[in-house]
């Protein structure tokens, strides 16, 4: 094992895999002479050369659309959008077209294309700069929707999202790309769809995604101080969802929290504990409980970013309302 | 560069001309379900330019797609059950009239307008990178040229050289906006010059010209002088749609005036100049009138695809270990 940071995994899992195909290619602005905003393909222009990592213009459309058009003369293009906020130039050709042409052709036509991006709050860019828009994609028949939280997630759901035929949207998050976490110096790959047990616990699930899990993580520690022992869910990919390890843990334990960072309002959190109700509905002592931004345009600045996000104590506090005996019906 | 015979030209038009009207009438019966976007007037652009390439080139076509699939080399079966949702379709009927897929002719449409061009850079980036021996061309229409995607992939073909062919076939009308009134600039070829790329325009009623200029712009852009913008200037005689209000946006007297340019009057009376005998082209003209009775009565047969098929190639199974997706 070594300890690397979420953005060093991320450069390893794109050197293992352009090494491994040269049809592998990754391409979008300012990841060849940067490196990427966050530095994490810095380097990969001076091995691989412009031919597999490739400067574009600002043009998100083009971007994608490049990503179909070569993905369908057989190349595995990896295309990052620098912020998530810039896909909405790019949703035409994520939702309309890479998403259908598989079952419009009958099958036919593969299109393995990563459209790698990266969302969320915590480096105070206001409302254009942090959003969480990964529910969109979730919505959307045909993609997979991957969202890593540690090191060792990253690059090996990365290469399994290079390696995959489907579409992936892969989320990354920019405040994780300084976290430092163990990664094996042997390749690994994490299959896609596959949940994991941050933590085990008895008397509380917490399901977290993203930036999310770290705060769970914390937040299950002060718990445990205080006698509350808490069973923590990453999903890591939000579609396809990994229900049975989820509904596994809630049958344990009888109590959730979803924590998003996506407002609770339409988007995943709903379908995680919808799906929870379904299944665990006898097993649940209380329903279950969603912790997830407030609904408003990321504020701009430190403070008040931190306010309307979930944080480690907010969601100790939501975990102590969730124990705490009372009402079955919810508030 | 290959001979330019008008009268082989003048009968694949007047096969697009009739598949077209076969068409519409199913269209009129209802056995056509999506918005039916007639192509009459225009078919010097589809065969002077689609019919120019070659199998393994690829095209990229629009809303109106159903005679640029036909003269690319998709069979009259595939795209005319395609429409009629039936099994037998490109997309196996499940994409209608404005959208499907034939990857064994290398032929693809989508009913978004402009968003053809952004996965034409990937084609060509493709092409290039792998020093294939192919074009790709990319067909739209005016109302194309207004949008984002246009002008992003317009900049992106030229800064990396891509071998793609972008033709923009200018019928005049994006549905019921005149082009006049919402082009800015007095020809759309224009808009190349700010992609340092050469202002091209030919006369899209002309068979013999769409055709010429077309073998020419494809044989540059294989000896990697590409990319190219080519705008052929034509007219949609019929309305958006079959049966739109087209008064509210242009006079019969206007259309009146281009059905006397329409390119199958011109190549025939050329071809009646230069002595053809008339019975000739009117037994042509017969011929694929039969063809086409044949095809209507085989396809009203032809299954309709079932919920199970609907559902199919949603995801491609996941590697081992990995999670199904439902």
């Amino acid at each position: 094992m070594s300890v690397i940071t979420y953005g060093e995994a991320i450069r390893q899992a794109y050197q293992e895999e352009m090494r491994r195909d040269r049809n592998v290619f990754l391409m979008g602005e300012d990841v060849g002479r940067w490196g990427s905003l966050y530095r994490s393909s810095k380097g990969l222009l001076d091995e691989f050369g412009r031919e597999q990592v490739k400067d574009a213009p600002i043009s998100e459309a083009a971007i994608a659309g490049c990503g179909v058009g070569s993905a369908l003369m057989g190349m595995r293009p990896i295309v990052e959008i620098m912020y998530i906020d810039f896909i909405t130039i790019a949703m035409d050709q994520i939702v309309n077209h890479a998403a259908k042409w598989h079952q419009l052709s009958n099958g036919k036509v593969k299109l393995p294309i990563v459209f790698k991006t990266q969302g969320g709050a915590g480096r105070r860019n206001s409302s254009q700069h942090s959003q969480s828009l990964e529910n969109w994609f979730v919505g959307v028949p045909g993609l997979i929707v991957v969202m890593p939280s540690t090191p060792y997630d990253v690059k090996g759901l990365l290469k399994s999202a290079v390696r995959n035929d489907n579409p992936v949207v892969f989320v990354e998050h920019k405040s994780l790309y300084s976290d430092k976490g163990e990664v094996p110096e042997s390749e690994y790959l994490i299959p896609l769809g596959q949940a994991d047990v941050k933590r085990a616990g008895e008397d509380v699930t917490i399901v977290a995604t993203s930036w999310m899990v770290g705060f769970a993580l914390k937040a299950a520690e002060t718990l445990e101080a205080d006698g509350v022992s808490c069973e923590v869910i990453d999903p890591r990919t939000l579609w396809p969802l990994d229900k049975e390890t989820i509904i596994r843990s809630v049958k344990k334990t009888g109590l959730c929290l979803v924590v998003t960072e996506a407002p609770a309002e339409g988007g995943w959190s709903g379908e995680a504990s919808s799906v929870i109700h379904e299944h665990c509905f006898r097993d649940l002592k209380k329903p279950v409980k969603r912790h997830c931004s407030i609904r408003t345009g990321i504020p701009y600045g430190p403070v008040l970013e931190r306010q309307v996000v979930p944080n480690v104590e907010s969601i100790v506090e939501a975990v102590q309302e969730l124990v705490t005996q009372g009402s079955l019906i919810a508030v | 560069m290959s001979e330019i015979r008008l009268q082989g030209l003048y009968e694949e038009m007047l096969l697009l001309r009739h598949f077209d009207q076969l068409s519409m009438q199913l269209k009129l019966k209802d056995l056509i379900y999506s918005g039916y976007h007639p192509y009459e007037g225009q078919e010097a652009v589809a065969v002077g330019f689609c019919g120019a390439l070659e199998k393994d080139d690829v095209l990229l076509s629009t809303h109106r797609p159903h005679c640029h699939a036909v003269a690319k080399g998709c069979t009259l079966e595939a795209v005319l059950t395609e429409m009629m949702g039936r099994v037998t379709g490109c997309s196996g009927g499940l994409g209608g009239g404005m959208q499907y897929l034939d990857p064994d002719h290398c032929f693809y449409c989508g009913s978004v307008v402009g968003s053809n061009l952004p996965i034409a850079t990937g084609i060509g980036m493709a092409i290039k990178q792998q020093d294939l021996d192919r074009v790709c061309m990319c067909i739209f229409g005016d109302g194309a040229s207004n949008t984002g995607s246009f002008h992003e992939a317009l900049n992106l073909a030229a800064i990396w050289k891509l071998p793609i062919v972008f033709v923009c076939e200018n019928n005049q009308f994006a549905e019921a906006m005149p082009v006049r009134e919402f082009v800015a600039c007095e020809r759309i070829a224009m808009r190349a010059r700010g992609y340092g790329l050469e202002e091209i325009t030919v006369d899209g009623n002309d068979v013999e010209a769409t055709r010429r200029v077309a073998q020419e712009l494809i044989e540059c852009t294989r000896r990697g002088k590409g990319p190219f913008l080519v705008e052929a200037l034509t007219y949609r005689l019929r309305g958006h749609y079959v049966g739109d209000p087209e008064k509210t946006y242009r006079s019969r007297e206007q259309v009146d005036m281009w059905r006397q340019k329409e390119p199958l009057t011109r190549a025939r009376t050329k071809l009646l100049q230069a002595g053809v005998d008339a019975a000739e082209l009117d037994a042509m003209e017969q011929a694929i009138e039969n063809r086409l009775d044949a095809l209507r009565e085989w396809a009203l047969q032809q299954a309709f695809p079932t919920l199970e098929q609907a559902v199919d190639h949603v995801y491609i199974p996941l590697a081992k270990g990995e999670r199904t997706c439902p």
